[in-house]
């Protein structure tokens, strides 16, 4: 599989560690919201002491094998580095990767006695399992309650060739066995009930569900749901869709999945249909780029009209637009052209337009109009002990802000139970 | 297309086309090495060192190690190597052929031997050949032979004379340079002894004498040969602030040619030995690392320096730093306070923290605009933050009541 990273050795990770300025309060450090030090393990790359450099990442960061994968830095740290200001900023993702290649997790760690209170979590990808490590180390027992796989988003619905099996499982096994007391293979739709038989509880379910599309047609053969997609392709399934693809929508599961389907099957086309333009689009730049290295294809300014078909997909009817002024998200919106539809020619539609949380679980939590639940700047739900954080409160975000969430929530849980006390 | 600039000058009697020569090292050690580098533009060489029959040369590889960073890997170049294995009848023979394919350029040979009949005979062999000058080494760090094995011969002041004396009186006419260590507690003292005996001038100076690392994983020295290891002679970049104040020093004292080497990496650098009192600059590490094309950037380099400056000559540059160095009591007390650019700063904050931990915590840090603000009521103007920021943003100020005066930072080009 083709990894579009050079892979650092020590030699280009110490170059590359030399262009660090060493910034005071560093911007990047700032910047990351993991707040990562990164300035200091760029220090002690430099100094080869690469254990050092493992050390301070993995007290900031509970998810650092994944994040030195998957992190969108253009959206982080590198964003803020002021090496940029010189020539190109520090390539920080790629020397954090570059850290954990080299060394190993597990060595090292020491964990006080699980003496300080019982924590429910529910949900095992990034925030809940942030959560309970940082719980785990201020000596509280952590039950997680999860249905799916471990590990989230990254796990399910990300490319092994951005995020290999061996570094995920070299992250959760680590997690789950340090820092994990007992894991329910169970749903929990209702938080009250835990909350009764645990100290807090945190609720970090992600958004399950995926966002339908309101047009004609969805319901033909032939037309897949891509996140269903990504967990098939991820999972070592074949995808089984035909070789003339429209993936419908402009944020990164699309890129995601037309990238995927791009790799599985080299003969096959796959298009990404977009109302807006290349610049308007959500997914983050490096991953259009390696979309569009891997030779996925795009049809900007198409709004899509009815799936076409009578029984089988055989085509989108799309409306070109027109952008027009800036909306709310500081992107150029879109207005439609009458009169300009056509059909493109597809035996596959992937309808990838977003994400949303499960209807009707959780009652007594309050909720947004959009279902994302309701949290104050201590992450404490309506109730009492109970929290929440990562997609469900954010809606669908990255690990490095998930993680932020789950280290923030085991810090607002254990002031709330410790000072319950 | 671009015209060539005049760069000749004469030293010691000799023709140089430019002051631009390769030292006796291994550039200078094959004679296909020594054409091509004559070939590229060298003014001259010296052909690396020779000695008479019954001086065995036993080489030890790999003999070459260097320190630096990860980027810049060979800032300090090391070797434990020893004289040329050829013959003097060898380097006499390849004065002629080089003599005869290049006849306007300095042709040099390097001799080291340790009984007087040895110097000399080297030294009447070499005339013979034609040899334009001849350079003794007195400083090769893996010691001398004779006097005092193990010892360099310039680390003593008496062998220093007595065997420039020896040279000098059977070269007669013919110049000659002394080469000589940084390594003593008096370089002055050995140059007011070369100067006695009569010699023509000093190559000053050679390798430093050096430890140049251990590998802390087997804590063996570097180079480690089967885990034992030597001293080595350390030369290129990171010798050349000591190399400047050797000839500073010998060139404050004693009126005598010195011809510069240790360090030189670029025309700039040539530029400061000379300044200091060099008539010439000889390279090694440099054409070792980069190869001898490196003449063309060295040439053209310094010829546009003399057209800013307005010098005819690279001699105008000989000497013209030395009335300015002085002892540190001797020079004035200005008043300065660091003045901080703040459009060019990007708010790294290295002069902050530099000065808040190694300075006179004279500045503050806005951490909301990621600015530094200096305190000028604790600012001495010491120069610390200038020496650490990234992009040159700062200088020391000095008010006087008529103009002001600006300390810019001038140290990497």
């Amino acid at each position: 599989m083709q990894d579009f990273e050079k892979t650092m050795d020590i030699q280009r990770a110490t170059i590359e560690a030399e262009r660090c300025l060493y910034c005071y309060d560093a911007p990047c450090m700032a910047a990351c919201p993991a707040h990562v030090p990164v300035p200091e393990f760029i220090q002690s790359i430099r100094s080869g002491n690469l254990h050092g450099a493992r050390s301070i990442l993995q007290e900031a960061h509970p998810f650092i094998e994944t994040c030195g994968r998957i992190c969108p830095e253009e959206a982080f740290c590198q964003s803020a580095c002021a090496r940029g200001k010189i020539d190109t900023p520090v390539h920080i993702r790629q020397l954090h990767r570059f850290v954990t290649d080299a060394t190993d997790a597990a060595d090292r760690i020491e964990l006080p006695g699980a003496t300080a209170g019982k924590i429910a979590i529910v949900g095992a990808g990034p925030a809940g399992l942030s959560c309970a490590r940082e719980l785990r180390s201020m000596s509280f027992v952590c039950d997680v309650f999860e249905d799916r796989q471990a590990g989230g988003v990254p796990s399910q619905e990300i490319s092994t060739r951005r995020y290999p099996r061996e570094v995920e499982q070299r992250e959760l096994l680590f997690l789950m066995s340090r820092f994990v007391s007992h894991v329910h293979v169970q749903h929990v739709t209702d938080v009250t009930r835990l909350k009764s038989e645990y100290d807090a509880v945190f609720i970090a379910t992600g958004l399950p569900a995926e966002s339908e599309l309101k047009i004609e047609g969805v319901q033909l053969a032939g037309v897949h749901r891509a996140r269903e997609l990504l967990r098939k392709m991820r999972s070592g399934t074949d995808s089984g869709v035909g070789d003339r693809v429209g993936v419908i929508g402009g944020g990164n599961v699309a890129v995601e999945v037309a990238s995927m389907l791009r790799e599985e099957e080299s003969e096959r086309d796959v298009v990404i249909i977009y109302r807006r333009g290349m610049k308007e689009m959500k997914a983050f730049k490096k991953e259009i780029e390696e979309a569009t290295a891997l030779g996925v294809t795009y049809q900007f300014l198409a709004i899509p009209d009815k799936v076409i078909g009578s029984q089988h997909v055989e085509g989108l009817q799309v409306t070109q637009a027109r952008l027009s002024c800036e909306d709310s998200s500081g992107r150029r919106s879109f207005d439609a052209l009458p009169g300009s539809s056509f059909v493109i020619p597809l035996d596959t539609v992937v309808i990838a337009v977003g994400q949303r949380p499960d209807e009707g679980v959780f009652p007594g939590i309050d909720r947004s109009p959009s279902g994302l639940i309701l949290v104050g700047d201590n992450m404490q739900t309506n109730i009492p002990g109970i929290y929440a954080g990562g997609d469900i409160v954010r809606g669908a975000r990255t690990v490095v802000e998930a993680v932020c969430d789950g280290k923030k929530a085991a810090e607002c849980i254990a002031a709330y139970v410790t000072g319950g006390r | 297309m671009y015209r060539e600039h005049d760069l000749s000058y004469g030293f010691l009697g000799i023709h140089l086309e430019n002051p631009f020569i390769l030292s006796a090292a291994p550039p200078t050690d094959e004679l296909e090495m020594a054409v091509d580098g004559l070939k590229a533009g060298w003014a001259g060489l010296v052909l690396k060192t020779t000695s008479v029959e019954g001086n065995p040369v036993n080489l030890k590889y790999p003999m070459m190690s260097s320190f630096g960073t990860a980027a810049h890997k060979l800032w300090g170049l090391g070797n434990i190597d020893l004289i040329s294995q050829y013959h003097i009848d060898e380097i006499c023979e390849r004065v002629e052929t080089l003599k005869r394919m290049f006849p306007t350029k300095m042709i040099a040979a390097s001799i080291m031997g340790s009984q007087k009949e040895d110097w000399q005979s080297l030294v009447w062999k070499l005339k013979k050949a034609g040899v334009d000058l001849i350079e003794c080494s007195f400083s090769c760090p893996q010691g001398s032979m004779g006097e005092a094995p193990g010892r360099m011969l310039a680390q003593s002041v008496e062998a220093t004379e007595k065997v420039a004396r020896w040279v000098k009186e059977a070269a007669e006419n013919t110049p000659v340079l002394i080469k000589i260590t940084p390594q003593v507690t008096d370089i002055v003292e050995i140059a007011r002894a070369l100067k006695r005996a009569g010699v023509d001038g000093i190559t000053a100076s050679n390798s430093v004498p050096a430890l140049i690392g251990i590998d802390v994983e087997t804590l063996e020295p570097r180079p480690s040969l089967f885990g034992d290891g030597a001293y080595s002679g350390m030369t290129g970049m990171a010798i050349k602030p000591l190399t400047l104040r050797t000839i500073a020093e010998i060139a404050r004292n004693v009126d005598i040619t010195i011809s510069g080497n240790g360090g030189a990496y670029s025309w700039s650098d040539a530029v400061e030995l000379m300044a200091v009192g060099a008539s010439n600059v000889q390279f090694c590490t440099l054409p070792m690392h980069y190869g001898f094309g490196t003449i063309r950037d060295l040439k053209s380099g310094l010829a546009d320096y003399l057209d800013r400056k307005g010098f005819a000559s690279p001699l105008d540059i000989v000497g013209k730093a030395l009335h300015s160095i002085k002892g540190q009591e001797e020079l004035s007390a200005p008043r300065t306070r660091s003045e901080i650019d703040l459009d060019r700063c990007i708010g790294c904050g290295n002069c902050f923290r530099s000065c808040t931990d190694g300075g006179h915590r004279a500045i503050e840090w806005n951490a909301d605009k990621r600015q530094p603000v200096v305190d000028l009521e604790k600012c001495p103007g010491c120069g610390q933050c200038m020496q650490v920021c990234p992009v040159n943003a700062i200088r020391m100020k000095e008010e006087l009541e008529t103009q002001t005066h600006y300390f810019q930072f001038t140290g990497s080009r």
